[in-house]
């Protein structure tokens, strides 16, 4: 008798136990349907990757938004290595001044539309690529070398698309549903996705939500994955919130317009091009305290910028020195002629850009640099302001592509911006790149402040949020736990 | 002016006066209580000012002791004073506990003074307020003040209080404070018409955008520099009235400057307190409208009142007036109707009396006249008469006698007497057919007559006389006016006239002389003058002169002027007589070119001419014998 109960005892636990090992396991394994809603503090105007402008403040979100709808010829996959997308194949001459893809086959747009060679070389054209076409070949020509051509069509302006009549039809893994310029984006899974249905059937996009907003959305379960302020994500930890963290992939920084005068009447901007001292850019940047702006307005979330691209993505950040030097910023600033207040530009959209402009102005004040400071909402970069705070977004983890991008942006006249792959500056080699840094700090054209991460937090149905360490989003992959639970999902962080 | 328009207008300016000395008292009594009642709100507003203040100084006080107090606070303490504290922790902690505790700024301070956590200033995180640490924890018993907070965009005014939390050695400190902006000046209760408006910056030159109300930023806030300016400077509560909108009044607005002080009695902002005068403007513009249409009322009733009044008051008088005027006129029977029994009444009575009596004793004075006309008649044509009745007698007297002493010569006496007695009866017929004349004077036929025509027929008839043999001679003169007009008068009558005239000068020369004639016109009238040289007349003579009858000269009828008078009468005419004694006289008639009613000259023609038995004596009026002493000297002159 007391054999049996025990084998009964065994019995059952061994059947209680698969059983709940069939039930966890159910849990984990990736289940379709169900809409995922994000929201973004960014508004977004066009959904036409021929209008996208890299260079852009705000960027990094509508390229995001684009990643939904159109796909490249390559990708980005989570090691930094390019991978084969809309391209089956590729191969390219010794020299790297010839590439040829081989388009995949059975492609379809979303209006059914086969993808072709000459589509894609059209659509590459029309984003300034020098694209041609031939059967199910695209084949780009430079005439110097560009070893680093698989990273640049994997971001930047290099979607595919298909313009017909007023709109264009992508081939990513969503379409277009509902398109509410700087409002919503709803897109719903394609099916025949050439990789394959998404998980969720649906993603709603909610756009211009304040932090605020977007962290009483998540905690209303009105939202599925929000992004969140560092200043924010260092409490969340105490909440039961999972929060998502990527490397430092965003950098707070001054740019200096092209064309300030320094010497000129207090308080004026000017647009006539004069030589810019050096000097004011260095003692203002000797000034910013860019640890107290970390460790307090940041709260710990990203690290001091004394560099242009962080330390994971070109490996010499540390040669460049962000400590304080406030005796011999007041020398330098003592040198200077007499100057009146620097306007500084900030996004006022943004919460965390006007609490760091404001942080920047009182540090330059304790310099003896004044600073004005202006919210503006949005738009590209004017050139009729002296200074402006921006965050640039580093979209590819390659640092010559992202240095390209940085200095493109930061040095427009040493950098030929007609073409796509940064060729006004050689940043081949990190001794490139280093230099090329260095010159534009010292030059005066930007003063780099901090290095951010990319910041969501995620409602307790979201599983497998694999964006890839230097940010963006592979909604693809997510999909949603939608079985009944009785408590909420198990918390805690999901770093990478 | 007449009478009435002076009674309209001393109604009128009675009325009008009247109203604007109302207006005047009630507008200058309005101003004055409008200003009581402003100042008295101004004291009530500051009162206010002041009770608020305090009262947010407590609400402030308790706010910030309750984040002192708090569990969460505390734990921040207990946190921050362990060794390696991080304080970055709590930099975003203001800004919750601000919202939580409705502070418009809130402040924690670490032990040294450093800000941990600024909500106004965020990035102000690590710069040390001093002050606050300095009097540690005395703060606990201080009430709340005005003080001035350093903001990234400037300064701002606040009610601020400080707590302390000691937590062993160290020391925590919350400043907090409500920002005295447009927002406090909302929460003030002001009576209607009053603001306030508060001027926050007090840096060395003005600035309007640091001038506000509670709408914000005030439009042209820079006319209140001044004031301003003056409250930074000389101290004290100044005022100042300012009318908004020049063309619009009740835009006015009187303004009081209130100093409003920090801790250490430094003056940090400056109260407004602004009453707006559009109210009393407009009570003003009503009570002057409600004067000028009062006064315009009055003045209308004034003029009906007194229109009505005069008329009541004049009428009486106008009726007497013209009364007076008819007997000026001549027309001595007008009498004047009155019921009044007032002043008027009795004058217009008094009139009535006189104006009988004048009529009676006028009456009287005819009759006088006419019963001394007729003795003066009675006297001449007993004098007439008895001349040549005295010849008569003495004639049969001496033809009775002859018969019976000397019948032989009685033939001769009888053929002598006979033609004495033919003589005088020729006499006696002469003299009876002189007044048959005058008063057979017809009625004039008129028609066109040219009077130089008329003067020198009338002179040619008696050129004989001015030479006669044994006669000194008379020398004619004629100064004719050739340019004369045609009148309308009767020939025969006018010759019969200006012959008498000249007869008459003729008599009055009996030592020779001159007769003058001239002829003239003026203005519409044709003007003759007969001028002698004869020794001229008395003035009581020339008073008499053209009274029938009346003559100076031994064998005159005294008819031949009265003839003259009639006839100038007749034509409408006036006839005068001027004399300077030794030196003759001058008879001047005057005759109308077109006389008065000779638009009837037809009807007048047509007309049978009146017979003897129609004709009665001229009787002239008493106006008509003044036209004929005009001038008169003494002396012996001539008569008809």
């Amino acid at each position: 008798m007391k054999r049996t109960k025990l084998l009964s005892l065994a019995i059952t636990s061994l059947i209680c136990a698969v059983a709940l090992h069939a039930a966890l396991h159910a849990a984990q394994r990736p289940r379709y349907g169900g809409t995922l809603r994000v929201e973004m503090r960014e508004r977004v105007n066009s959904m036409d990757p021929r209008g996208f402008d890299p260079a852009a403040l705000g960027a990094s979100a509508t390229e995001r938004l684009l990643g939904l709808v159109f796909d490249r010829l390559v990708r980005i996959d989570d090691r930094g290595q390019p991978q084969p997308s809309l391209a089956a194949s590729w191969q390219h001459d010794a020299n790297f001044t010839r590439w040829q893809f081989q388009i995949r086959p059975d492609v379809k747009f979303h209006d059914d539309a086969k993808l072709t060679a000459e589509i894609a070389a059209a659509a590459l054209q029309a984003q300034d690529w020098s694209a041609t076409s031939s059967g199910s070949t695209v084949t780009f020509v430079f005439p110097s070398a560009h070893p680093n051509l698989l990273v640049e069509l994997a971001s930047g302006r290099s979607f595919i698309f298909r313009p017909a009549q007023e709109t264009v039809f992508g081939t990513g893994a969503f379409r277009i549903a509902d398109w509410q310029p700087q409002k919503r984006l709803t897109v719903i899974a394609c099916e025949e996705y050439w990789a394959g249905r998404p998980f969720v059937d649906r993603i709603e996009v909610a756009l211009g939500v304040t932090p605020q907003q977007q962290m009483l959305d998540l905690n209303l379960d009105k939202a599925d994955a929000v992004e969140v302020l560092p200043s924010l994500a260092r409490h969340e930890p105490q909440t039961r919130m999972r929060i998502w963290t990527s490397s430092p992939v965003e950098l707070f920084a001054l740019i200096f317009t092209p064309h300030m005068d320094v010497g000129a009447s207090p308080g004026s901007a000017t647009s006539q091009p004069v030589a810019r001292d050096p000097r004011l850019s260095q003692a203002l940047s000797l000034a910013i305290d860019r640890a107290a702006i970390v460790n307090v307005l940041l709260q710990r979330q990203g690290e001091p910028a004394g560099s242009l691209i962080p330390q994971w993505l070109s490996g010499y950040a540390f040669l460049f020195p962000a400590q304080p030097n406030l005796e011999q910023a007041r020398q330098l600033r003592a040198q200077l002629p007499a100057i009146g207040s620097l306007s500084l530009v900030y996004d006022g959209g943004d919460p965390l850009t006007a609490t760091v402009a404001e942080r920047i102005a009182v540090n330059a004040r304790d310099a003896g640099i004044r600073m004005n400071l202006t919210a503006e909402n949005g738009g590209a970069l004017s050139k009729t302001i002296e200074l402006r705070l921006v965050r640039w977004h580093f979209t590819a983890p390659d640092a010559q592509y992202a240095l390209g991008k940085l200095l493109e942006r930061v040095l427009p006249m040493q950098v030929d911006s007609s073409s796509p792959q940064a060729g006004g500056l050689q940043l081949d080699t990190p001794e490139q790149r280093y230099a090329a840094e260095r010159a534009a700090i010292d030059g005066g054209s930007v003063i780099p402040i901090a290095f951010v991460p990319e910041i969501y937090a995620l409602g307790p149905n979201v599983r497998d949020w694999m964006a890839p360490r230097w940010g963006g989003w592979r909604l693809e992959d997510v999909w949603l736990d939608l079985t009944p639970k009785s408590e909420p999902a198990a918390a805690g962080n999901n770093r990478p | 002016m007449s009478f009435r328009t002076k009674l309209a207008l001393f109604f009128t300016l009675t009325v009008v006066v009247s109203v604007a000395l109302v207006t005047w008292g009630v507008t200058s009594y309005t101003r004055r209580e409008f200003e009581q009642i402003s100042s008295q709100h101004t004291r009530a507003l500051m009162d206010q000012f002041q009770k608020e203040f305090a009262q947010r100084g407590e609400e402030v006080v308790l706010r910030v002791a309750t984040i002192v107090d708090a569990q969460a606070t505390t734990n921040m303490a207990i946190t921050l004073a362990r060794p390696q504290a991080d304080p970055s922790t709590y930099v975003y902690e203001a800004d919750g506990l601000a919202a939580q505790h409705q502070l418009d700024y809130l402040d924690i301070l670490g032990d040294d003074g450093s800000i941990i956590s600024s909500k106004e200033w965020r990035a102000h995180f690590g710069y040390k307020m001093d002050w606050v640490a300095a009097r540690g924890l005395e703060w606990n018993r201080d009430p709340a003040f005005l003080s001035r907070t350093e903001l990234a965009d400037g300064v701002g005014l606040s009610l601020t209080a400080v707590r302390v939390l000691p937590v062993g050695e160290k020391k925590l400190f919350v400043v907090g404070g409500l920002q005295l902006d447009k927002g406090f000046l909302s929460s003030l209760v002001l009576p209607q018409g009053m603001r306030a408006l508060l001027y926050t910056n007090l840096q060395s030159s003005f600035d309007a955008a640091a001038l506000t109300d509670v709408n914000g930023p005030v439009p042209q806030a820079d006319r209140l520099a001044g004031l301003i300016e003056q409250v930074r400077k000389q101290g004290g509560e100044p005022e100042l009235s300012i009318q908004w909108n020049s063309s619009d009044p009740a835009s006015t607005e009187g303004l009081h400057a209130i100093q409003l002080r920090g801790r250490d009695n430094n003056l940090l902002a400056v109260l407004l307190v602004g009453s707006s005068q559009g109210e009393l403007v407009r009570q003003l513009n009503f009570i002057r409208t409600l004067g000028v249409v009062v006064g315009g009322g009055g003045i209308l009733l004034g003029l009906l009142l007194s229109v009505w009044v005069s008329a009541r008051v004049t009428r009486p008088i106008e009726r007497l007036a013209k009364g007076a005027r008819e007997v000026a006129a001549g027309d001595w029977s007008v009498r004047v109707e009155t019921r009044s029994r007032d002043e008027v009444g009795q004058l217009t009575r008094a009139f009535n009396e006189m104006t009988r009596q004048l009529a009676e004793q006028r009456d009287r004075l005819v009759q006088a006249e006419r019963v001394a006309a007729w003795r003066e008649l009675a006297r001449r044509l007993a004098h007439e008469l008895k001349n040549p009745l005295f010849p008569l007698q003495l004639t049969l007297e001496n033809l009775q006698r002859a018969r019976e002493q000397t019948p032989e010569q009685f033939d001769e006496i009888f053929d002598e007497s006979t033609a004495t007695l033919r003589a005088e009866l020729e006499n006696l017929k002469t003299i009876v057919a002189r007044f048959s004349d005058f008063s057979k004077m017809p009625a004039p036929q008129l028609q066109p007559v040219s009077v130089n025509d008329a003067v020198r027929t009338a002179v040619r008839v008696y050129d004989a006389q001015f030479s006669i043999i044994g006669r000194p001679p008379i020398r004619p003169e004629l100064y004719l006016d050739e340019s004369l007009p045609a009148i309308q008068a009767d020939p025969d009558l006018l010759h019969r006239a200006l012959s008498n005239l000249v007869l008459n000068s003729l008599d009055a020369m009996p030592a020779g002389g001159t007769l003058t004639i001239r002829t003239a016109q003026n203005n519409g009238t044709v003007r003759v003058e007969v001028s002698d040289t004869g020794t001229g007349l008395t003035t009581e003579e020339c008073e008499r002169l053209f009274t029938p009858y009346y003559t100076t000269k031994r064998h005159g009828t005294g008819l031949g002027l009265a003839i003259v008078q009639s006839v100038v009468s007749d034509h409408h005419g006036k006839i005068s007589v001027e004399s300077v004694h030794g030196a003759g006289a001058t008879f001047r008639i005057e005759l109308p070119v077109r006389p008065a009613g000779s638009d009837n000259h037809s009807i007048v023609s047509a007309a049978p001419r009146p017979t003897d038995a129609d004709e009665k004596p001229v009787q002239p009026s008493p106006r008509k014998a003044s036209a004929g002493s005009i001038l008169g000297l003494t002396g012996e002159g001539p008569g008809a």
